[in-house]
């Protein structure tokens, strides 16, 4: 057990003023068996009231809609957490055996599957990722702006190259097709500047979670967002608005420390 | 169908035909069709000979729409909270999560008296035994009501002795029946029915009920979420809380923060506003999941499951190549049947097998080897023939009725519906985007 302090914030900003802004956050840390939230900060600015309900994956959603014209949206979450990676989370969803948008496989996917599902000799979930996990780090190279957030499974196979989002995803696709029910994490990791995304699998009874970038079993490092069947159940900020130019740019930064 | 009923039907035709079909030209009752990237509108031609159904074969008809849109309803409710026609082994899971229309976002989310299909249309035909099939459920934005009633309004102006010679059920209730439903779920406010637009298929009847259910007719523009409620703006720049929303828009589209991000004719929020229970969407999302063709082959089981009962009207025989002994079927007949693709409407996606050359059979049966969960194979029903005039003669062809069935207070069904009739002699496809006409629908009051 671990007990952490935690920061993520994010810049929004538009080239032009934008109005008529909706938007659904998905960052306040849920409260489960693996973590324990002691506090949790939330800041919006410009200032704008905001709702709260729980989506149907679990996730704590923070809505609003900002009316006026703005240039900006910055928002920041900040508290304390206790960590216990080891302990059970239960919450299953028959959805997260099946593929889903970003996870479904082409023929490239299938065939890496196909060729090393023989010589993947375990019964055991847990070692059978692990397995395939190894597998895949053997062919997928780490590399920053080559995929974006619209990059499927498929593609950033294809390309043998992205970010923990394409690690995940990848590994989503080929549990899925194993029939190991799994499911798509976003948080926050230790060392690391942005947000972080990995993977929990179903053994039966409980979650137990995977970290495909680095091709390692979660540890208290890691502090659960959001999680969904892939990247699009648990964007962090989603929004719709209206305005000339709604090009924007986001500045994203994210802090995870021992307490 | 007797005698007597056919040469009542013939006996019947309404006068003025050409007006009544001048008339719908000049109000616009049309509906449009992407054909190769192109909208086109087409008027949907009227036929004057009206198809009747007895006082006794509606009240049968009536109750077996009502058991089944009930079960429906209950096996919703249950896929989205508990599932326990799945623990049961009822229905197999994989139909259930493999479906289109099964939405997890709505998962553990109680529409307003857990009424998930309000507005339900459900495809019949009359087979050539008597008995009436049902061919499919439509529970998603079912459409169609409207030409009927249109159709019925201009032919007490263009032959008023029609009505005072037959006793003919009223049909003009369907704003009434459509109001309460709406009223019953709203959950504070008023009523709107949200439309993508002049250039859905179905835009005319968006306005036309609309118009009659006093509704307000809205486009995503116009309204906004604001603490998770769904308001309307108003001219002089104030908002106006909605109840209910009647949306006339799928699933997929309806708001882009929670379903397809790139959607611009959805209202972001709206599903945070409907899941603080601040709003009644109607139908609600996520009830694909009951009317997917493959589900369809399990409503007689969901009926005896939810209500102990027998179902009333049968299913057309049907084959799950899901099923080992029924792909064996299926693959052996499909020369005999007729097979459907289950993500496919609007009668896209039907393949009669009698009408492929070996070497295209040949390939369909790969396809179902390799995808059996994506479709299903009815035998072809022989379902009766009804008279229509084509060029100034009384000609047979193929027809089914889609019922409208409401459900608020209590389930009711419109003692009306939409009659539509091939035009070609030789096809048993009835949807008016693949060229076909529709009649009106009489029910007897005795």
């Amino acid at each position: 057990m671990k007990k952490v302090n935690y920061t993520f914030s994010t810049k929004l900003t538009f080239d032009n003023y934008v109005y008529n802004h909706s938007f659904a956050l998905r960052c306040i840390p849920p409260e489960c068996e693996v973590q324990h939230i002691i506090s949790c900060q939330l800041d919006i600015s410009p200032f704008v009231p905001t709702m709260q309900t729980v989506d149907a994956f679990g996730n704590n959603v923070t809505s609003g809609y900002l009316k006026s014209e703005h240039r900006f949206l910055d928002f920041e979450i900040s508290g304390s957490a206790e960590i216990n990676s080891a302990a059970e989370r239960t919450d299953f969803m028959p959805c997260y055996a099946y593929q889903s948008k970003y996870t479904k496989p082409d023929d490239a996917l299938r065939s890496f599957y196909a060729e090393h599902k023989p010589f993947c000799l375990s019964e055991d979930v847990f070692e059978r990722t692990a397995y395939f996990s190894g597998k895949l780090s053997e062919v997928m190279k780490y590399e920053k702006n080559v995929t974006d957030t619209k990059t499927t499974a498929a593609e950033a196979f294809a390309l043998k190259k992205g970010v923990c989002q394409d690690f995940t995803h990848i590994m989503l696709s080929i549990l899925r097709m194993d029939c190991i029910p799994c499911r798509y994490i976003a948080g926050l990791a230790c060392c690391d500047g942005e947000t972080h995304s990995w993977l929990e699998l179903w053994n039966g009874k409980s979650w137990i979670g995977y970290d495909p970038t680095n091709n390692c079993p979660v540890s208290d490092d890691y502090l659960i967002l959001s999680q969904g069947r892939d990247f699009e159940d648990c964007a962090i900020d989603r929004g719709v608005m209206f305005g000339a130019y709604t090009k924007q740019l986001q500045l994203i930064s994210s802090y995870l420390t021992l307490a | 169908m007797t005698e007597a009923l056919f040469n009542q039907m013939t006996a019947a035709p309404v006068a003025n035909a050409d007006e009544i079909n001048e008339l719908l030209r000049r109000y616009g009752v049309k509906f449009g069709i992407y054909k190769n990237g192109t909208f086109k509108e087409q008027l949907f031609p009227f036929d004057p000979i009206p198809r009747i159904i007895t006082a006794e074969h509606f009240r049968e008809i009536e109750k077996g729409l009502i058991q089944r849109v009930d079960a429906l309803n209950m096996f919703l409710y249950d896929i989205y909270h508990e599932k326990n026609i799945i623990k049961d082994g009822i229905v197999p899971e994989d139909f259930v999560y493999i479906s289109s229309g099964y939405l997890p976002q709505c998962e553990g989310i109680t529409p307003p008296n857990k009424i998930y299909s309000h507005i339900s249309g459900i495809d019949l035909v009359e087979g050539k035994d008597g008995e009436w099939y049902i061919l499919e459920d439509n529970l998603r934005i079912p459409s169609g009501a409207s030409y009927p009633l249109i159709a019925r309004e201009f032919t007490r102006v263009a032959s008023p002795k029609a009505f005072s010679q037959n006793n003919i059920v009223d049909n003009r209730n369907y704003a009434k029946l459509l109001k309460d439903t709406l009223d019953y779920s709203n959950c504070g406010g008023i009523n709107a029915i949200l439309t993508p637009g002049r250039y859905n298929a179905a835009y005319f009847e968006h306005s036309y009920l609309a118009e009659m259910t006093d509704s307000v007719l809205v486009q995503n523009d116009e309204l906004f979420v604001e603490d998770n409620i769904l308001y309307q703006k108003t001219y002089s720049g104030g908002k106006t809380k909605i109840g209910a929303l009647y949306r006339r828009i799928s699933d997929e589209y309806l708001d882009p923060l929670t379903f397809e991000p790139s959607s611009l004719i959805g209202i972001p929020n709206l599903m945070e506003a409907y899941r603080s229970g601040n709003v009644a969407v109607i139908n609600a999302p996520g009830n694909g999941v009951a009317d997917d063709k493959g589900i369809y082959y399990f409503v007689p089981k969901m009926i005896s499951y939810y209500l102990g009962e027998k179902a009333i009207l049968k299913n057309a025989p049907t084959y799950l190549p899901f099923y080992d002994e029924d792909k064996e079927y299926v693959l052996e007949n499909i020369g005999k049947l007729v097979i459907k693709d289950v993500a496919e409407a609007g009668g896209y996606g039907v393949v009669f097998g009698s009408e492929l050359s070996p070497e295209q059979l040949e390939a369909f049966r790969n396809t179902i080897i390799n995808e059996p969960r994506r479709f299903i194979a009815q035998k072809v029903i022989d379902f009766c023939d009804l008279p229509i005039i084509d060029n100034g003669e009384t000609v047979m062809r193929k027809a089914d009725l889609r019922a409208f069935v409401l459900s608020g207070e209590t389930t009711r069904v419109w003692a009306s519906g939409l009659t539509r009739f091939s035009r070609n002699p030789d096809s048993f496809v009835v949807n008016s985007s693949q060229g076909g006409g529709f009649k009106d629908t009489w029910v007897l009051s005795r």
